[in-house]
């Protein structure tokens, strides 16, 4: 809390505006540390000004100066206060007696700005002319806008004009002529009525509309009103910058336009063959890093997307965009935008499924695990060596993802590598392996599964793999596998009982799934007359196999 | 040149104080209107002073008195200057002209204001409009009032006006040192200091809220080498007036003042001895000069990217010549409406080129006949709605123009009047005996004998270009 009482000079004024820009530098809007740099800010404010009409600071180049006492001085270059205001032309800065906190917080936010950087278009006084305070009041010297070698133009310009004198004789004729009757002006102005005023506020409205459409249209039209070729590449290049600004308002449809028209203009006779290389080269231009990264970021965001653009969009794309649709993949944080990128890269992936692959040797699991997806929905065999590679990728999830795929294209040069995963010590990948093989579901498939599923071995795996490979077992329904469930289900054993109670229990939920009726009399039969174990199992399978009825 | 930021102008739309001084000014003159179709006992008139006193009531009460007081062409509330809100627009052009007429340039109301007031107030009002000493007339009614004070119309005093003078004429050649340098630059491909470009047009647009005839009356001397730099600060500076009179906010009006600065910047690619040829264009060379719309595209989306601001000034740079009816060049294939600010520009451009010695016919044109000619082609090749608001703006008489007056005067138009259309302020050049005056007064053609009879009128219009008045010695 400040000392009541004691009166605050402008110095300490001054050094509550440094500090707070500071402040107001670092933290966001919604910091407490901001709201609290800007409620202190006002609240001395309002103390000085309590007591004085206004606070005004002249400003020269490397001084602050208040009532003629010199209250700031900084030689320095970087971080000087007075030549902040002093180089944009400001000479004095008054704040008046009302000022209010909306004010404080608006002028800290102006001279918070970092007006070093090329980007920013405004300078400080241009902020401080379009805010327009009321109680904040500055003197700018508007010398230094014009440029050292032009700062005689206005005499000069005046006195060439003065140099040709009326001549006294030319005006005496006027004069004369004046009685002669001259000309008598036949203009009448119509005064405005509220009809004009309601069209100027429809006219306001829509130029409120933006205005990147209408230069896309006249892109176009300077293609047509081209003389040279040289002219025409000069345009093309500005279309893409045109495609690149969409691309930071994630504005897909005019994209999409543009390409549109881009390929329409090709066939203008005019441009004879140079038309098509510069749609090849606008489809590039498509696939490039900046461009994709801004659609991303947008998709990111969560703006609204126009799906049906987004297709034709990607429909546009060449395959140079995989490794920048990729890279952007890896670095998305939403489900959303992932999706929207994962469906490109499938859409794309044909051209060049090698480019695809190229992300499976990305570090980061999840972007592999999403390539392969992506591999996968392409579902086409040039992508299976890809695929075969990644099934002895180091991370279990993405291997899994990769036999899973692998299940999905099915042909017969994955069978080897699946067959290995069956035989492979984590039990998540030999389950996942076995229902790769149950997707392929043919009867190569088929035999190997069962032939695991016969083994003697296979009695002693854990119990949810046990399950795992009877359930995929289940999607043949032929007569082979239905008598090797039944004579699971019934098969006794004098050792290891209840390993062997499991595998019954295995084949008595396959039965179940299966879905053949013929199976209730054995099942209840086996029922009867065993363990709690079993019975739960068959109970199950019974009940299932009735209700399907 | 020193110059102080606009302080008095309210500082945000939204603040309540503003939206009600502007509901106060449009109610006065609802009131007023009301009472001159109707008796002042009327209902209509009566609810209006309801209102009215609800309205003001809270204002007096924070600040003890309220003070409406006209200064040039805009109401201020207790010291702060009101907004013109296009909603607002014929309310407050009605009232600035009653206000006028009256000769009535400040009224306070205090505190415990009652509705007879208001209506003895409206009485002295009305009793005004048919008096030849208007002024002394609504004193007379409201002198025994003791909530109610008028005070005259102030004249701005001739000293103070020389030094705004003197400001304006710094900001005009500013901005036309600048737009020369601009060309020079981007001609030998240095990039252009897009935020002096800002200053220089904020600095003519606070110029054209305070001292929109001073700056006007800048544009219409012609009589420079270098046409191509003052033509393009004259189209800013006119856009900008037109702007304003279409309610156009202070950011739109600037991005409208820069769009216009840049309008014919493709005509750095005419070779500079077809630009400045004195003799009429073969028709290769209008070929060339035709492509400065299409050179003015590139030239800006090359000069910083894609930006909004560059995207609007090459929609107009393309655009300014295409004409309302698509019938000027560039000629296009597939094409919508033209953007406003290439509408606006269009307009003003033809006016600022058929008005100066060095372009199209090559015989400059009387700023009255300029406007005549302008006027058959609104509808067609202008947009005749803006043009509509652009007549209202320069009158019928433009500044610039030569006027024989039925005194025997001869003078140029200095000022016009935006109550009295025809009667603008004429700077007499020549008096009634014949005599050339080197520094003769500026008078207003509104002013009225005991009789209540104009002083002075037009009689003809000349035009000063067949006799080579410069425009220069007497507006500089
Ligand atoms: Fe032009
Ligand atoms: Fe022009």
């Amino acid at each position: 809390m400040e000392p009541v009482g004691e009166s605050l000079t402008a110095r300490d004024i001054l050094q509550t505006l440094i500090k707070a820009r500071k402040n107001v530098r670092m933290y966001p809007d919604n910091n407490p540390m901001y709201l609290k740099t800007v409620d202190e800010t006002f609240a001395r404010f309002s103390r000085y000004l309590g007591e004085h009409e206004a606070l005004t600071l002249a400003i020269k180049q490397n001084t602050i100066h208040h009532d003629g006492e010199e209250i700031y001085a900084n030689p320095e270059k970087d971080d000087n206060f007075a030549l902040f205001f002093f180089k944009d032309g400001v000479r004095e800065l008054t704040f008046r007696r009302g000022l209010n906190r909306d004010e404080i917080e608006e002028f800290l936010k102006i001279i918070a700005q970092e007006f070093d950087r090329e980007q920013v278009d405004d300078d400080v006084v241009t902020l401080l002319w379009e805010r327009d305070f009321e109680n904040i009041h500055y003197v700018v010297d508007e010398a230094f806008l014009v440029d050292i070698d032009e700062e005689e133009y206005e005499r000069k310009a005046e006195e060439t004009l003065k140099e040709r004198l009326t001549d006294p004789n030319d005006l005496l004729r006027a004069y004369k002529d004046g009685f002669q009757g001259g000309e008598k002006t036949d203009t009448a102005v119509v005064p405005l009525s509220d009809g004009d005023l309601q069209m100027l506020v429809k006219e306001l409205e829509k130029d409120a509309a933006g205005k990147i459409e209408k230069l896309v249209v006249i892109l176009f039209e300077l293609i047509y009103l081209s003389e040279k070729q040289a002219e025409i590449e000069e345009i093309f290049q500005l279309i893409r910058e045109a495609v690149h600004y969409c691309a930071r308002r994630g504005d897909i449809a005019l994209i999409v336009h543009i390409l549109h028209r881009a390929q329409h203009v090709m066939q203008e006779p005019s441009l004879k063959e140079g038309g098509k290389d510069y749609f090849t080269m606008l489809r590039y231009e498509l696939g490039q890093e900046r461009v994709i990264a801004c659609l991303a970021h947008v998709l990111d965001v969560g703006l609204e997307i126009d799906t049906g653009a987004f297709g034709q969009f990607v429909g546009f794309l060449d395959k140079n965009a995989i490794p920048s649709l990729i890279h952007v993949l890896g670095e998305l944080k939403t489900v959303r935008a992932r999706k929207y990128i994962i469906d490109a890269l499938i859409a794309l992936g044909k051209k060049d499924i090698h480019a695809i692959a190229k992300g499976l040797n990305d570090e980061r699991w999840y972007l592999v695990r999403n390539i392969i997806y992506v591999l996968r929905k392409i579902a086409d065999r040039r992508a299976t060596e890809h695929l075969l590679r990644a099934v002895r990728h180091s991370d279990l999830r993405v291997r899994k993802e990769a036999i899973k795929a692998l299940g999905d294209i099915g042909s017969h040069d994955v069978v080897q590598t699946l067959r290995e995963c069956l035989d492979d010590e984590n039990g998540e990948v030999r389950i996942a392996g076995a229902r790769a093989f149950g997707t392929m579901g043919t009867e190569v498939a088929k035999k190997i599964i069962l032939e695991k599923a016969s083994n003697k071995e296979f009695r002693d795996r854990e119990f949810d793999e046990k399950k795992a490979f009877f359930e995929v077992l289940s999607r043949w329904k032929d007569q082979a596998v239905f008598e090797f469930l039944l004579e699971t289900l019934r098969k006794k054993a004098l050792f290891n009982r209840a390993r062997n109670e499991e595998n019954r229990a295995c084949a008595a939920y396959a039965l179940g799934l299966l879905g053949r009726k013929d199976a209730i009399p054995v099942l209840r039969s086996v029922g009867d007359s065993c363990g709690d174990f079993l019975r739960d199992f068959v109970h199950v399978a019974v009940r299932k196999l009735e209700g399907d009825q | 040149m020193w110059q102080s930021g606009n302080s008095k102008v309210i500082s945000r739309e939204d603040q309540e104080t503003l939206r009600s001084a502007q509901d106060i000014i449009n109610q006065l003159s609802v009131i007023l209107r009301n009472a001159q179709i109707h008796n002042p006992g009327n209902v209509a008139v009566t609810t209006a002073i309801d209102r009215f006193l609800a309205l003001l009531n809270p204002l007096m009460a924070r600040d003890g008195s309220l003070t409406l007081q006209l200064v040039g062409e805009y109401f201020y509330c207790n010291d702060v200057r009101i907004r013109y809100a296009l909603e607002y627009l014929l309310n407050f052009d009605y009232l600035a002209r009653e206000f006028k007429k009256r000769e009535i340039g400040t009224v306070v109301f205090l505190p415990g204001l009652r509705p007879s007031d208001v209506q003895a107030f409206l009485k002295g009002f009305l009793a005004a409009g048919f008096s030849s000493a208007p002024f002394d007339a609504l004193r007379d009614h409201v002198s025994p009032l003791e909530r109610i004070r008028v005070d005259i119309l102030k004249k701005i005093a001739e000293g103070e006006r020389d030094d705004t003078r003197k400001v304006v004429k710094k900001v005009y050649y500013n901005a036309v040192s600048f737009s020369k340098g601009v060309m020079t630059k981007i001609k030998s491909g240095e990039k252009v200091n897009i935020r002096k470009a800002k200053r220089i047009v904020e600095s003519m647009v606070d110029h054209l809220l305070e001292e929109e005839s001073l700056l006007i009356g800048m544009t219409a001397i012609k009589d420079y080498d270098e046409y191509t730099y003052h033509h393009s600060v004259n189209v800013s500076i006119l856009s900008v007036a037109l702007g304003q009179r279409l309610g156009l906010n202070k950011k739109m009006l600037t991005e409208l003042g820069l769009v216009a600065l840049f309008h014919d910047i493709g005509k750095i690619e005419v070779p500079s001895e077809i630009l400045n040829k004195a003799t009429s264009f073969t028709e290769e060379e209008w070929k060339i000069v035709k492509r400065h719309p299409i050179w003015g595209v590139r030239a800006l989306l090359k000069l910083r990217g894609l930006d909004p601001t560059a995207i609007r000034s090459s929609i107009v740079a393309f655009e300014h010549h295409m004409n309302y009816d698509l019938s000027g060049y560039p000629r296009v294939r597939r094409y919508g409406d033209l953007d406003l600010y290439s509408r606006i520009v269009c307009i003003v451009d033809q006016y600022d080129a058929m008005t100066s010695a060095r372009v199209y016919s090559r015989i400059p044109l009387a700023p009255d006949k300029a406007l005549s000619i302008m006027m058959e082609r609104a509808g067609k090749q202008l947009d005749p709605l803006l043009f509509k608001f652009f007549t209202n703006m320069v009158g019928i008489y433009p500044i610039g123009a030569l006027v024989m007056l039925n005194t025997r005067e001869l003078g140029l138009v200095y000022e016009s009047d935006t109550v009295f259309l025809d009667r603008p302020r004429v700077l007499i050049i020549v008096d009634r005996s014949g005599n050339r005056l080197e520094k003769g007064p500026v008078v207003s053609l509104t002013e009225k004998d005991p009789h209540g009879n104009y002083l002075r009128s037009i009689v003809t219009t000349l035009d000063p270009n067949k006799y080579r008045i410069n425009l220069a010695e007497y507006f500089l």
